[in-house]
């Protein structure tokens, strides 16, 4: 690996590869510069940029960074969809991407006709495609569905038929962007073994992500890009470390967390107290969007009250960015309740609710926040919003995955035969 | 164009699956399928006969009764239909299919050509009912000049697909031009003679002023530059007629179709970097 290694052992040899949008004003200055390129009616964007990469055959390279930063339009010129401005790209053996699974699929026609079809625009003969049609089913696992109008399948079946397309008919080098988010676990996983077993069987992967653990425990070399350049590379730690460093600079930025857009989600309440501002805020106290598995993160409302109000509650919803509910809970719903009583109009405060070393795993969350007044028998809203607030979390020390981590120990007992002793062994966490 | 047609014979296969899918998906889903293709011209041959010939009274000339005139126009809806149909989904064939250009390394090239040739193959299913029906009511049916139907058909196809290079890449670069080719098409039909026989327009003309010293505004000209009517003329002669095609006119047609072809395909090929970031 490096710019160092054989050019007989490459796949894919990239040299000063740049990138140029030209971005017009209005559509038909587009017309005007084909007809009469004398006048400059664009501005030029640099996609990217003196990217210089020579990648191993066999290797399986990450590449991430943040949005925006030239990821996908870098796969793009390395797959041969899209030309280089400057630069030039080498490439040994064939290229699949995965960049849009079941790009091309046509929804009135069968499962079984867009397998046909998709192979042909990926190169196959017609007896090439009888051969892997079988193997491409099985791997779906679409069943009887294959026959029937991909119009009726179900997302995750679409995407399944994607993948099964894109990888079962023997790429030398795969280019994957951000495509693993493939249906249910069961299939993610088979997806991951299909993986590796192409990685193992000689085959080169290109991964572009913003998942750190996927690009971790996938590759071997991860290339990190900002702005259009390759800023980074090398062993996968090294550059994660850099990209969080990079990522946290950024998010944290108080300019970005002011710009989202406020109120594109429901929010409603009788409104004689509302939520002035909330924040998720990391160990030192400091306002941020990006917090680490394990942080002490403390969420706080900021809230005014315009009118008298009896009794107002305070409540946090915490959920995963696919929906999933994760916390929800309230200053009163507790072994020792705190109560506000009256509030007048024009007092202002501030509620925490302090989560601790935070237990959430890598991935993104919102933040819905309630306050409800429950002088009444039945709690009314005063202010009930809906995702308030995003935050990411990211994992670079806790080895687990799924949702939370739990304080688990592991135990191992081994006995070597029927009359040895038996020894122990108890992990840390 | 050298570089076009190389591409478009090595993609062959290519070209077939999607000439194959397109007529599949004309019809899939309906329960009539490819007797849509026939039903189609039929009605809209009811609708100009019953314009044309009844309400407008247009002349034919002599020797044609009404069943002539029905299969006169016939053939002239389904070469324009032909014809048309490919223009305009040829148009905007870039903008429809931008999700493979994007995503996948594809041979845009195609695209154009898999219209034509899907369209072609629906028109050639209307004609034998042109031909069967000169069989019955005509004179000279069809006879061995149908060996200049293979020749008919190429030419065709090349000013049809030449076209649709030049369209497809403008409508790349701006997005008006699948609207502009819609009114235009539109126009066109009608300044070429399928309703109504050639003679028409010789004969009319407008005068220039109210004093008849003036002179006349004539239309004659609009035949010597219309290539579809140098097209459907020799289609007619050789299916309603039994005539070879005028060998001048075809000739023109053919240099035209070639020179079309050629503009378009260069213009095509020069400007398909960029396709796929424009889409």
């Amino acid at each position: 690996m490096g710019p160092t290694s054989e050019q007989s052992g490459s796949a894919i040899i990239a040299k000063d590869l740049a990138k140029r949008y030209r971005i017009y004003d209005k559509p038909i200055d587009r017309l005007y510069d084909v007809v009469l390129p004398f006048k400059k009616r664009f501005r030029d964007f640099w996609a990217v940029k003196n990217v210089y990469l020579d990648i191993a055959k066999g290797s399986t390279i990450g590449i991430i960074g943040v949005n925006g930063a030239g990821k996908s339009t870098l796969l793009k010129l390395l797959s041969g969809i899209s030309e280089p401005t400057r630069g030039e790209v080498h490439v040994e053996g064939r290229v699949t991407s995965l960049i849009e699974l079941g790009a091309g699929f046509h929804p009135e026609f069968s499962g079984r006709e867009n397998i046909h079809l998709a192979c042909s625009i990926l190169g196959l003969s017609e007896a090439e495609i009888a051969e892997k049609m079988e193997p491409i089913i099985a791997f779906s696992e679409l069943g009887d569905f294959v026959d029937r109008p991909v119009k009726t399948y179900s997302s995750g079946m679409y995407v399944r038929l994607g993948f099964s397309v894109a990888t079962c008919v023997d790429p030398d080098i795969l280019l994957i962007d951000e495509a693993l988010s493939v249906g249910d676990e069961h299939f993610k996983g088979k997806c991951l073994r299909r993986l590796n077993e192409f990685s193992e069987a000689g085959g080169t992967t290109i991964f572009v992500s913003h998942d750190l653990g996927s690009v971790r425990s996938m590759c071997s070399h991860v290339v990190l890009m900002d702005d259009g350049e390759v800023v980074e590379q090398g062993a996968p730690d090294a550059v994660a470390d850099e990209y969080l460093k990079r990522v946290r600079a950024r998010a944290d930025d108080p300019m970005q967390m002011r710009s989202r857009a406020e109120n594109e989600y429901p929010a409603w309440g009788s409104g004689e107290l509302f939520l002035e501002d909330v924040q998720v805020l990391g160990e030192e106290g400091q306002p941020g969007r990006m917090f680490q598995t394990g942080e002490d993160v403390t969420i706080r409302l900021c809230y005014r009250a315009v009118a008298d109000t009896e009794d107002p509650v305070f409540g946090v919803g915490i959920y995963r960015s696919d929906g999933t509910y994760v916390n929800g809970s309230n200053h009163l719903w507790r072994d020792q309740p705190i109560e506000f009583g009256a509030i007048r109009a024009g007092e202002t405060g501030e509620v925490d609710m302090c989560l601790g070393r935070l237990p959430l795993l890598a991935g993104q969350y919102y933040l819905s926040t309630f306050v409800y007044d429950h002088s009444k028998p039945a709690p009314t809203a005063i202010d009930h919003r809906e995702h308030v607030q995003t935050f990411e979390v990211v994992d670079a020390r806790v080895q687990q995955h799924g949702l939370l981590t739990l304080p688990s120990t592991w135990r191992v007992r081994r006995t070597a035969g029927a009359d040895a002793e038996t020894t122990e062994w108890t992990s840390e966490r | 164009m050298v570089k076009i047609l190389r591409s478009l014979v090595r993609h062959r296969r290519l070209v077939r699956s999607f000439v194959v899918r397109d007529l599949k998906a004309r019809y899939v889903g309906s329960t009539m399928g490819f007797f849509w293709s026939v039903i189609f011209p039929i009605v809209n041959l009811f609708v100009f006969m019953f314009v044309f010939q009844f309400l407008l009274r247009a002349r034919f000339g002599d020797q044609m009764g009404p069943k002539e005139v029905a299969f006169y126009m016939l053939a002239g809806i389904l070469i324009w239909a032909a014809f048309a149909e490919t223009l305009t989904r040829a148009t905007n064939c870039l903008v429809e299919n931008a999700n493979l250009i994007q995503k996948v390394v594809f041979p845009s090239e195609i695209l154009p050509l898999n219209l034509g040739l899907s369209s072609l193959v629906n028109m050639l299913i209307g004609l034998p009912i042109v031909v069967a029906g000169t069989w019955v009511v005509m004179e000279n049916p069809l006879g061995v000049q149908f060996l200049a139907i293979p020749v008919l058909l190429a030419v065709q196809l090349l000013f049809t697909v030449g076209l649709g290079y030049l369209l497809a890449t403008l409508n790349a670069l701006w997005r008006d031009t699948y609207h502009l080719v819609g009114v235009g098409v539109q126009v066109w039909m009608f300044a070429t003679p399928i309703f109504y026989p050639p003679f028409l327009v010789e004969q009319a003309k407008i005068a220039k002023s109210d004093n008849p010293d003036d002179g006349f505004y004539t239309f004659g000209w609009l035949l010597d530059i219309n290539p579809m009517h140098w097209l459907v003329e020799s289609w007619r002669r050789v299916l309603l007629f039994g005539q070879w095609p005028e060998p001048a006119m075809l000739l023109r047609f053919t240099l035209v179709a070639v020179l079309a072809f050629a503009a378009g395909s260069l213009f095509f090929q020069r400007q398909k970097r960029v396709f796929p970031d424009l889409l």
